[in-house]
């Protein structure tokens, strides 16, 4: 459903900082992109989520070809793909609740259904009660999970996360990691960029890893289901009932209870 | 600020930084705008009320050294202006009144001083009239050889030639206003998409269109320009009455003529809403332009 071929990215009339970069990812799978430090994964994460353009290559999202695209038709494409950026980039003015209604009122939602979805999410992600906070008054952690539910609030085809757990601690990480598996669950193509080693040995999904601009490896790269192997390494934080009624209001039901 | 329509999405900060200034200096600018609108067109109003007035009336000169023959000539030219139709009254000027007109060059001078004077004879005109000034030239010269019309036509093209310049220079006053403050729209709408990049970057990357975003910035620049047009018309508006009070006062020719007619202060009500229109379109416009050359 993602298909990256032969793309190359310069910024500029700079060198090429990503070369050659083909992969496919399919619906519904999750995946690592790990890499040292200037390997290119944040580039890569830009044009993953549209916000660059390759140099060279093709690009197809979801049955479209996005290099050939003009920009007035990439804003129905970005609606389809969640965001968590790694400085969170959050509307310092606006609270919780508005931060996340964003996305929903692009997507020109009614009133009345944004706010009943978006505090449902918000308890998803353990925030409802700080809903009407704004930022700089939210921890690191919480900011997270406030990006995050932004990033879905739209049930994305594609989510994307540069450098989630790089903030928080160990718990927490694995509360998130937690969450993008509930969500991939239901369908959502994850990629998750990160330089912890433990969460992806632990998790045990495929990852792309780049070094100098190159896909180095593509290991384990067939999509496998996951969630498994995150409830192992995690240890389970919720019980099945909750897990469910997670799944449900993800979804977009009601959650049972 | 407040969110005008639930359509605009609120990723702008309420307060940016230098904007507060902005509906002060549109303020300025409206003032001065309103200010040139009102004397531009008061004065042509007032000039042609004016030019009316004097055309209701005009002077006849007889000049002769021969004190009898200005006086058989001024009995023919009065017995031939009562008999021409259009002509409400005429009367002769007394002695001591031309002199007096005379007094500015001459000093004054004793009536019967032997110095030769001319007889001036004030003609007044029905109102409408359709007096052929030609013919009555014609018929004067037949009748008094020594006499001649003014019927101020000279110095009143004169005064026209001058109110018409001044009419051009407030019009292009008021476009350079109004051109001064497009650019300031312009440059405080480029400050604020250079401070809110990052934010409208975000919200291009969670799926928004230019037009979302182009129109939180319309909303905003449509409240600047409302409130600098309201403050602006309100200052001029003042100030209009106050001249209007002292032109009553002095109550003389031109300046009573071409005191801001206070009708037109109904006209001041638009311009707020010109204000606003014209701030919000310029906003529109400039944010496009700008968004367009974005990702």
């Amino acid at each position: 459903m993602i298909r990256f071929e032969n793309v190359g990215m310069r910024y500029g009339m700079g060198s090429e900082v990503l070369k050659d970069i083909s992969f496919t990812l399919e619906r519904g799978s999750f995946h690592f992109l790990v890499g040292p430090s200037g390997a290119g994964k944040t580039s890569l994460l830009k044009l993953l989520y549209l916000a660059h353009r390759p140099s060279r290559g093709l690009i197809h999202y979801f049955g479209n070809d996005t290099t050939e695209m003009s920009r007035l038709e990439l804003p129905k494409i970005r609606r389809r793909i969640g965001v968590v950026f790694q400085d969170f980039r959050l509307f310092d003015h606006l609270t919780a609740f508005e931060n996340v209604a964003m996305p929903l009122q692009i997507n020109g939602a009614k009133k009345a259904q944004v706010a009943g979805h978006v505090e449902e999410l918000l308890e998803w992600v353990g925030l409802k009660d700080r809903m009407h906070a704004k930022p700089p008054t939210l921890s690191g952690g919480e900011k997270q999970r406030v990006a995050i539910a932004r990033a879905v609030i739209n049930k994305p085809d594609l989510l994307v996360a540069d450098e989630p757990t790089g903030n928080v601690d160990p718990e927490i990480a694995k509360r998130l990691i937690h969450l993008f598996s509930e969500l991939n669950k239901t369908g959502t193509t994850t990629v998750v960029a990160t330089h912890d080693e433990s969460i992806v040995e632990a998790v045990g999904a495929p990852v792309l890893h780049l070094n100098k601009g190159e896909l180095e490896k593509q290991r384990g790269f067939k999509y496998q289901p996951y969630d498994k192997a995150v409830h192992a390494a995690q240890g389970t934080i919720d019980g099945p009932a909750e897990q469910s009624r997670r799944a449900a209001i993800l979804q977009g039901g009601k959650q049972d209870g | 600020m407040v969110n005008i329509f639930y359509r605009s999405a609120r990723f702008l900060p309420e307060r940016a930084a230098g904007e507060g200034l902005l509906p002060w200096v549109i303020g300025v600018m409206i003032f001065l705008c309103t200010l040139s609108f009102s004397l531009t067109s008061s004065l042509g109003a007032g000039l042609e009320k004016w030019s009316e007035s004097l055309t209701n009336s005009l002077a006849i000169q007889i000049v002769t050294e021969n004190e009898a023959e200005r006086d058989s000539q001024t009995d023919a030219v009065m017995r031939m202006l009562e008999a021409t139709p259009g002509i409400k009254g005429v009367s002769v000027a007394a002695q001591s009144d031309v002199l007096a007109l005379l007094a500015p060059w001459l000093g004054d001078i004793p009536i019967g001083s032997g110095l030769p004077l001319p007889t001036l004879i004030d003609v007044e005109l029905e109102d409408g009239n359709a007096l052929n000034i030609e013919a009555l030239r014609e018929r004067l010269k037949a009748t008094a050889p020594n006499a001649s019309v003014d019927d101020h036509q000279e110095w009143m093209n004169r005064i026209i030639e001058f109110a018409a310049v001044l009419r051009i220079a407030l019009t292009g006053v008021m476009f350079m206003v109004i051109l001064s403050t497009i650019a300031i729209v312009i440059f405080g709408c480029r400050t604020s998409l250079a401070t809110h990049r990052e934010s409208i970057e975000i919200m291009h990357l969670i799926g928004a269109e230019d037009s979302m975003i182009a129109r939180a910035f319309m909303d905003r620049y449509l409240v600047h320009g409302l409130l600098g047009g309201v403050g602006g018309v309100l200052l001029a508006g003042g100030l209009l009455l106050l001249l209007a009070n002292i032109a009553e006062d002095i109550g003389q020719g031109l300046i009573s003529a071409s005191v801001p007619d206070l009708s037109i202060i109904g006209w001041l009500i638009l311009i707020p809403l010109i204000s606003g229109t014209l701030t919000m379109t310029t906003a529109f416009v400039t944010v496009r332009r700008a968004l367009s050359k974005m990702l």
